[in-house]
């Protein structure tokens, strides 16, 4: 409630307007009610020629004409301000999710900030495309109208008066009645169109076990205990609907049978006010009843905009960076890590205290159990993650100096699951490299990644189409692609997120010797799971719990960590007797 | 408008409904067209001093028409929500009846979970198509039909007036609007769809954008795509606003012409002046029905896209095949392909390639092979949740035409690598593979898959979203083991299980399965030492099959890959 609030009060052109608007409205109202009485009048009790009414009909016909384009004024001025406000917010998430570190390692929270982006920034357009001009019409419009018919007649006027806040009283006092009653049933809606869901998600599974034709009961039982439980949260709206039509009605006709009276007993007022307080009564009450509507659109909002604001204002450190630019680009850098601590949050998994030395074209592999922190040592070094502590030295300076440009030129990370863009082959390869790339470039690349002969393969070969909406590449196909944008790039940092299960045997050979190629003018950290690897490397980072438990060659850790030890003598294995 | 045609057909099972709608609708309608006409006589009537009576019998009138109005209304709503929600169950199960056949087969089609709770989407937005497509126009029908016969006994050119601006409102217009609708539907929707595919690899690949710098560029991107996207809407919204405004300024015309002819009447003596409010009065109120005609154009629209996405769902005819033959009961049988390929529905690549193989009755085969390699899909042949596109399957030596699917889903125990789980008691999930098992039998296979602390009553939710991956892969093969079938096909059916656990589970299905035709996926190499036979696939081809000792002599993929398991340390 309050971002939307707080975000109206600052659409201060649109709000002038909609309130000028609005103001020329409850005029155009007032007018045509005038101009109706006034020909009536005339022509019926004055007995006038129509020639004399025609005046009057030019001036109705022009105040209709107004009315109807005001309302259509009304109506645009708020779908632009929606438009601005969606646009301002989307926006403001967008920047909000690309300064955000963690990101990268909340892979399981991405699906509901798509839907953050997508869906909740379209659920606030209907407060500001019909709450806010309803509000603004609502406070101005039928305040006119009693202000007009109370000179006219005032005791229509009081009528008014006293019955107009019964609306908004119904309002809410329906509303806290039945919040509780609805809420409710709005959570057994929510459970039933679930289960739908559920039973069709199932539906293999249930003509596996010969069970599928039973359900269409189960669905149809359902299905009418969700309308019963629907109805009843609709009668509740329905009843209040009913007693705010019976409040309208009963105060139009209070006020018709007071002027009636007043016109026939008393003979104290005419017939051109009575007939004007009677064109106008109704429009009173038109205008109050239409708020309500606005309100329950505006409240749709409310919860998209929660949303909203709570994803934009989560705190999140970010990864510094200055301006600094390494002395030697053609060497990979020396890199240190002294006393470096990370933690996602104040409790949970951190990293505590890593130390460790990483000279130029060395080979340093992770390991250690799952969930030690090894992926997340890796993130570190890549610059992906902010430090809580210690630094990071590259050639003796602290990397939060460098230049970011600088530093991301330098490293590829190739991951265990690498991201394909949707576009074709060759643009998912040059992605590695800044700038325009020449094709035969990236045609090299593949070569050397082992993916050129399945490519070509394709009708369309480098032109296909991959990613989202395009042919599926397998895990092993789009391990090559990363490695082939590695090759693209010729980095001096490489960091690698070794496979856990094994590929087909064509991927793990190029996996192996592409490394062995690309460490040759590279530095290379790997999260290992292969011997191999970790017994060629020059170090290894025994992790356990967030630390570096112990560090040395694969010998002297055979030799020294029983642990480590028992991790590499334990092939898991036998089943089937 | 066929896709609705067969919506309307479902709708009509409400008929009571219906008529009871429609009826209070006009009631609503039509007594608050006779309040405010009469509110006009009255006081016209007033101003020419009357007797006092006919005073208070027009003002006992207006009331009754005032509480008239209101509970008409509030009936129309009652009854027209209720033929709306029955009416929504009557197509779910329709729907469900013509997905049933064609499943599992249709979700290979639509692979994303998406699509199904789209689906389901799809069925609550036809609740609008009663609400606020097909009702409506006939309550507004029988309104002016009523009131422009009153009116002729007045004033025969006010209700020719009234009839032509029926036909502007009711028909011209919203016709012509949807016109209009059609167009921007199209490209507002293809303007989403580019900014959700911008959205999702923003986020799914924002680690790869952060590495390669490209995240600056793609955050453009974006924002591009929203402000098309905005443009889009922003357009929408001021159409939909166009038209009804539009709609409203034609009905206020209406009046004015109402009121210039009748005034120009009455100056004539050809109308009594003192019907002259009136007809205004008429005229203003019947049309305020005709306002809500604008939005119908984008209510049927979206119905009828909503319609046929339906419709094309489910507009594959089930291949019904007269099963010939049945499989033999309680009596393992032999599998066999010969030379089969496959390739799915609308892919060039096949899938698997001129497979050969031959699983004897009451033999154990492991399948190995990297991801992607055929082996799931051989499993979905064997099921027949597709015919191979070329050679044959053969079960006990006669080809697979001659069984019908049922009959082979009725004669094996699956476990696939994803299985679901229903919202409802663990006993519920696992009775689904034996209908009248006991409970004793149910704790003697929970303790046989090591889940023995698990309570019968337990509930599970959808998708057995609270069981973890090792509790989902145990349940399925419990079901498995309740169903004691002679064929066995276990996709990868342990890979979220600890090596011990695994151990003890495959001793209860071996042991089970003793006699029994076993086809294992595994994804692991390691104890496969007892298997009769491994069968080796890579890219959908056969590349080695044998028992493990010849595999191992062989040196060659098998071999191979062994090598490579040895190396990795999980």
């Amino acid at each position: 409630m309050n971002v939307l609030k707080q975000h109206a009060k600052k659409q201060k052109a649109t709000r002038s307007l909609l309130i000028v608007s609005s103001l020329l409205l409850g005029i155009t109202v007032i007018a045509q009610a005038l101009f109706f009485v006034s020909i009536v009048d005339q022509i019926f009790l004055k007995g006038a020629s129509f020639e004399s009414i025609i005046p009057d009909l030019i001036g109705l016909l022009f105040v209709l004409v107004a009315r109807s384009a005001l309302t259509y004024w009304n109506g645009r001025a708020g779908v632009k301000m929606a438009s601005r406000v969606k646009e301002y917010f989307r926006s403001q998430l967008v920047y909000k999710f690309s300064k955000n570190p963690l990101q990268t390692s909340m892979e399981g929270q991405s699906g509901q900030k798509v839907s953050t982006v997508l869906d909740a920034v379209d659920e606030i357009d209907g407060y500001f495309s019909q709450y806010i001009p309803q509000v603004i019409q609502t406070s101005i419009v039928p305040v006119m109208i009693l202000v007009v018919v109370s000179m006219e007649h005032i005791y229509s006027g009081i009528i008014m008066m006293i019955t107009a806040p019964f609306i908004p009283l119904f309002y809410i006092i329906i509303g806290i009645m039945t919040k509780k009653k609805s809420e409710e049933q709005l959570d057994k809606m929510a459970v039933f169109s679930g289960r739908f869901l559920d039973t069709l998600q199932g539906l293999s599974t249930l003509k596996l076990f010969g069970r599928s034709r039973q359900q269409k009961e189960l669905i149809e039982k359902s299905s009418l205990d969700f309308r019963d439980s629907t109805m009843e949260v609709l009668k509740i709206a329905f009843v209040s609907s009913l007693m705010l039509e019976l409040i309208s009605m009963l105060s139009i006709g209070l006020i018709a049978l007071e002027v009636g009276l007043r016109l026939v007993l008393f003979q104290s007022i005419t017939f051109s006010t009575a007939f004007f307080v009677l064109i106008l009564a109704p429009e009173f009450y038109l205008f109050l009843k239409n708020l309500g509507q606005a309100f329950h659109t505006g409240r749709g909002s409310m919860g998209a905009a929660q949303k909203i604001a709570e994803a934009l204002n989560t705190e999140d450190r970010e990864v510094e960076w200055g301006d600094t630019s390494l002395g030697r680009m053609d060497v990979p850098p020396h890199i240190q890590l002294q006393n470096v601590h990370f933690a996602y949050d104040a409790e949970g998994f951190a990293l505590n205290g890593i130390q460790a030395e990483i000279p130029p074209y060395s080979q340093t592999a992770i390991v250690g159990k799952s969930g030690s922190g090894k992926t997340t040592l890796l993130h570190v070094l890549a610059g992906l993650l902010p430090l809580s502590q210690g630094s990071v030295y590259v050639d003796g300076l602290a990397r939060c100096d460098l230049k970011e440009e600088q530093w991301f030129d330098t490293v590829s990370y190739i991951s265990q699951n690498p991201f394909l863009f949707s576009g074709t082959i060759a643009e998912n390869i040059a992605v590695g490299k800044k700038g325009e790339v020449s094709r035969e470039s990236v045609e090299q690349a593949a070569i050397k990644a082992g993916i050129a002969p399945l490519v070509e393969s394709l009708e369309n070969g480098y032109d296909t189409i991959v990613g989202e909406g395009g042919r599926g590449l397998s895990g092993g196909e789009k391990q090559r692609v990363a490695i082939a944008r590695a090759f693209l790039k010729q980095p001096s940092i490489i960091l690698f997120d070794e496979p856990t299960t094994g590929l087909d045997l064509q991927t793990e050979q190029i996996l192996q010797s592409s490394i062995q190629e690309l460490s040759q003018s590279a530095t290379i950290i790997t999260v290992a799971h292969r011997l191999h690897t970790i017994k060629h490397a020059d170090q290894i980072l025994y992790m356990d719990h967030g630390e570096i438990v112990q560090k040395g060659t694969h010998l002297e850790l055979e030799e020294n960590n029983p642990f480590y030890r028992a991790m590499v003598k334990t092939q898991q294995g036998g089943m089937a007797k | 408008m066929n896709e609705l045609r067969a919506v309307m057909k479902d709708m009509m099972v409400e008929k009571r409904d219906i008529y009871l709608s429609v009826l209070f609708g006009f009631l609503a309608g039509i007594t608050a067209v006779a309040l405010f006409a009469s509110s006009g006589y009255l006081i016209s009537k007033a101003a020419l001093l009357p007797p006092i009576y006919t005073l208070s019998l027009m003002i006992a009138f207006l009331k009754i028409m005032g509480f008239a109005r209101a509970f008409g209304r509030y009936l129309e709503r009652l009854y027209s929500h209720r033929a709306t929600f029955t009416m929504l169950s009557e197509l779910r199960v329709n729907f469900y009846e013509k997905l049933e056949p064609l499943a599992p087969t249709i979700f290979q089609k639509y692979k994303s979970g998406d699509l199904l709770s789209r689906i389901v989407g799809d069925i609550d937005r036809l609740q609008n198509f009663f609400l606020r497509v097909y009702y409506p126009p006939i309550v507004l029908g029988f309104i002016f039909l009523a009131t422009i016969f009153f009116t002729v006994f007045y004033s025969v050119t006010v209700a020719i007036l009234l009839l032509v601006g029926l036909f502007v409102t009711g028909f011209l217009l919203p016709a012509w609007f949807a016109y209009k609708q059609r167009r921007i539907e199209t490209r507002l929707r293809e303007e989403r769809g580019s900014l959700s595919s911008e959205v999702t690899e923003f986020l799914y690949g924002f680690m790869d954008l952060k590495l390669y710098q490209q995240l600056g560029t793609k955050k453009k991107e974006l924002e591009q795509a929203s402000a098309r996207y905005i443009d889009e809407q922003e357009k929408e919204g001021k159409m939909a606003t166009y038209h009804q405004s539009m709609n409203s300024m034609v009905t206020l015309l209406v009046s004015w012409l109402v009121i210039a002819f009748g005034a120009y009447l009455v100056s004539n003596n050809e109308l009594d002046g003192v019907f002259l409010a009136m007809l205004i009065m008429i005229s203003l109120t019947v049309f305020e029905n005709a306002v809500p005609m604008a939005l119908v154009p984008a209510h049927f629209e979206d119905s009828r896209r909503a319609a046929k996405r339906l419709h094309e769902v489910v507009q594959d005819e089930p291949v019904k095949v007269e099963p010939t033959k049945s499989l033999p009961v309680n009596k393992p049988f032999s599998l066999t392909m010969k030379s089969v390929s496959f390739a799915f529905p609308g892919e060039e690549r096949t899938s698997l390639e001129n497979v050969d193989l031959h699983i004897p009755a009451g033999s154990k085969t492991a399948i190995i092979g990297a991801s992607g390699s055929g082996k799931s899909t051989l499993f979905q042949l064997l099921l027949k949740f597709y015919n191979p596109t070329s050679g044959t399957i053969l079960y006990d030596e006669i080809s697979q035409d001659a069984y019908s699917q049922e009959d082979i889903w009725a004669r094996t125990n699956v476990v696939q690598q994803e299985n679901h789980y229903f919202y409802g008691s663990l006993r519920d999930n696992l009775l689904l593979a034996k209908e009248r098992a006991t409970d004793e039998e149910l704790h003697e296979v929970l303790e046989q898959v090591h889940m023995q602390d698990f309570d019968l009553n337990q509930t599970i939710l959808e998708k057995g979203d609270n069981l973890s991956g090792g509790e989902k892969q145990r349940l399925a093969i419990a079901r498995a083991l309740l169903k004691k079938e002679r064929l066995w096909l276990l996709d990868e059916p342990t890979s979220s299980l600890d090596a011990v656990t695994e151990q003890a589970v495959y001793e209860h299905v071996f042991h089970q399965a003793k006699d029994d035709t076993l086809i294992l996926i595994s994804h692991r190499l390691t104890g496969l030492e007892y298997m009769d036979q491994i069968i080796v696939f890579d890219q959908g081809e056969i590349v080695e099959s044998g028992s493990y000792q010849e595999l191992l002599n062989l040196e060659g993929y098998f071999y191979r890959m062994k090598q490579i398991e040895k190396e990795v340390l999980v």
